[in-house]
């Protein structure tokens, strides 16, 4: 049987991050959306810290967390802001490829300056023509003597404008379609790079977000992780890593929700009674807790495998799905709970229902999940 | 310089204390118990010093059961203590002041110790003994409600102030001395995670406390009672509902006559 107790340094770890998000982050979480405002000071405090870069391996100065660490600190991170945390993780997205992808020269090159001062990097992969079909990727890299010219867009990249550094995906082949894809990593000091102006979103408004062009970006063959053609591979494999945190990520958003709705509903009085004693406002409660209980230990368990050393992908795919969807329905119940407040920007619940949204849809779009959880299960049957 | 810095765990602030089934204290079954408040106080003390007097060392240390002295011994390594000790005594010994303060004082004497710091009291009991009792027993200087401390390297003194009643005073201490320090007069760190994660790894050292001479014995432990309701004012002008209002502060709640 599995053990569902954290270990002592599990628990500090935890709570390390529940004193940064409840003393750093929330008390700015709305003003930074409201202005929109990417609070890079805050950024900076989580990387000195170490609450940046998580998953980078010891021996290249970072922590080497397994993805369950992970999980604790990303949730309690969310429960502060969520926008905040997906710039906060942004760097463990955008180094994934170099840890699962790079040799061991490219990852003592990439990694270690990470770990040695604050820096943001970004994950390039979705095109303003498509995300969700990532083999069909037109970013070009051309062969060109020792390396590669890049030309092409990205949009919704994370981070985009404040990365140093871009792991950015492009075809050698677009005939080859995802085997004719290949992993790059790319500074934002070389020629041809521009990142374009930070878009205006619906949540997650303390993140950054925007395109990024490559205009005959020159790359050295050295930059290029793994061999010509393995990048959908390394996509994928990031994507396996990173998907679980997402879930953990929702689970804060969704554990928030709940908290202001219970403390809402034992205060707020209607008929004479706080709407805590009504049965229909018990009832959301309580389904709210099941959610956010089943969204949790959904996400240990997707980390738990992943940490065994299994692929993961179905149960990645359920965690991510599950928490995320979750985390929506637990938002709008809190609302519903606030009333009229709750509708009311100076009410903390509207915001969470817009920054969960986003975890439905980046990282992998639920369909796309939902896809993946029917074909890992549909294989069983066959 | 060595610095000792005494710490002991208490309960996290959000816990919400039930008494024990025989009702005579409160239950630590589920509790968390922490670093917190004056000793973080006093750990960021024993840290500023270090950094400002070249080849100091801060050592931790704790009476008490396990887990939780272990616990806030690795919190204070993850600060940036250098080593620490544990004297392995019972709840009720390291509960009280006084008994703490005999339990740990042969366990200093093993320890080279320049100065001592201790919170002004217990983030839980509050008492306010354990210091003065420990610089009885080392038999050195001790003092109380300290801020502003200071090490003088051309005198070697430790200089400080306290705030009084009356006034502030200035001191100035030879070594060794023990020195409880007034609260948050400084700016407690954080402990980054790669600290902690060392922190884990940290060697502690334990030592048996002396046999206790009897420690007070707690008797009763009661929540306090629930507070009452608020009394809403029915009115229908302001000058009904401050009517209303005074003749109640001065009747009912006799505030004034
Ligand atoms: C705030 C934000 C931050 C982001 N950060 C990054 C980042 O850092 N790096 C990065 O590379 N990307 C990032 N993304 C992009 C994100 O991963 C994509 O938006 C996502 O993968 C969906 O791709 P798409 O927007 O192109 O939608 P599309 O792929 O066009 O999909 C549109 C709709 O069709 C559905 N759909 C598509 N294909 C199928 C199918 N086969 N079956 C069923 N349904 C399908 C989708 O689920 C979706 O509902 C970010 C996005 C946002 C909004």
């Amino acid at each position: 049987m599995p053990d569902f107790s954290l270990t002592p340094e599990q628990e500090s770890l935890r709570d390390l991050a529940r004193k940064f998000a409840r003393t750093e982050m929330a008390p700015h979480a709305q003003e930074c959306d409201r202005t929109p405002r990417f609070p890079e000071e805050i950024y900076r405090k989580a990387y000195d810290l170490g609450l940046m870069n998580l998953n980078v391996p010891t021996e290249f100065g970072g922590s080497g967390l397994s993805l369950l660490d992970q999980c604790l600190i990303v949730e309690e991170l969310a429960y502060g802001c969520a926008g905040m945390t997906t710039s906060i993780i942004a760097n463990c997205l955008a180094l994934e490829p170099i840890i699962l992808g790079g040799s061991s020269e490219q990852k003592q090159r990439f990694l270690t300056p990470f770990c040695q001062e604050y820096h943001l990097a970004s994950f390039a992969l979705t095109e303003p023509t498509g995300g969700s079909d990532a083999g069909a990727i037109r970013t070009r890299a051309r062969k060109d003597g020792d390396g590669y010219v890049l030309d092409g867009e990205k949009c919704f990249i994370t981070n985009a404008p404040h990365a140093s550094l871009y792991a950015v995906f492009a075809t050698t082949d677009p005939a080859a379609k995802h085997r004719g894809i290949s992993a790059f990593v790319v500074p934002r000091s070389a020629p041809g790079v521009t990142p374009g102006k930070d878009e205006e979103k619906m949540g997650h408004r303390a993140s950054s977000t925007s395109t990024v062009r490559f205009d005959g970006v020159r790359v050295p063959a050295a930059d290029r992780l793994g061999a010509e053609g393995e990048g959908f591979s390394v996509a994928m494999r990031t994507l396996d890593q990173t998907r679980t945190p997402i879930g953990a990520l929702a689970t804060g958003i969704a554990q928030a929700a709940l908290d202001h709705a219970a403390r809402y509903a034992l205060k707020r009085q209607s008929f004479g009674k706080p709407i805590a004693e009504h049965q229909a406002i018990q009832i959301k409660l309580a389904n709210m807790a099941q959610s956010v209980h089943a969204a949790r230990l959904l996400t240990w368990h997707a980390a738990w495998t992943i940490d065994r050393g299994a692929k993961g992908s179905l149960e990645s795919s359920i965690a991510k799905c599950f928490a995320s969807d979750a985390s929506f329905q637990v938002a709008d119940e809190a609302i519903q709970t606030f009333g009229g407040y709750g509708y009311m920007k100076e009410y903390p619940v509207e915001k969470l229902l817009r920054d969960a949204k986003l975890t439905q849809i980046y990282e992998g779009a639920n369909e796309i999940q939902r896809t993946v959880i029917a074909r890992e299960l549909l294989r069983g049957y066959a | 310089m060595e610095i000792v810095v005494c710490i002991k765990p208490v309960p996290e602030a959000e816990t919400r204390l039930r008494p024990t089934a025989d009702g005579t204290r409160a239950d630590p079954d589920g509790v968390k118990f922490v670093l917190a408040g004056y000793d973080e106080s006093s750990v960021e003390q024993a840290l500023l010093l270090k950094e400002a007097v070249p080849a100091s060392k801060v050592h931790a240390v704790a009476v008490g059961p396990a887990p939780r002295s272990e616990e806030v011994l690795r919190a204070a390594i993850a600060l940036g203590c250098d080593s620490a000790t544990w004297v392995d005594a019972t709840a009720d010994t390291a509960d009280d002041g006084l008994s703490a303060a005999r339990a740990l004082a042969p366990a200093l004497a093993g320890l080279p110790h320049d100065l001592v710091l201790a919170g002004k009291q217990a983030g839980d009991r509050e008492s306010g003994v354990f210091a003065a009792a420990l610089g009885e027993l080392l038999g050195v200087p001790d003092f109380g409600f300290v801020t502003d401390l200071r090490w003088e390297p051309a005198a070697a003194r430790f200089t400080f102030r306290r705030a009084t009643e009356g006034g502030v005073e200035r001191w100035e201490s030879p070594v060794p001395c023990v020195i409880a320090l007034q609260q948050a007069w400084n700016d407690p760190r954080t402990a980054k995670l790669p600290m902690i994660l060392k922190s884990r790894k940290a060697p502690i050292a334990k030592v048996a406390a002396a046999p206790a001479a009897g420690p007070s014995i707690p008797v009763k432990f009661e929540l306090p009672p629930p507070r009452s309701g608020a009394k809403m004012i029915e009115y229908k002008t302001p000058e009904e509902a401050a009517q209303t209002l005074v003749r109640l502060l001065k009747e009912e709640a006799k505030v004034f006559p």
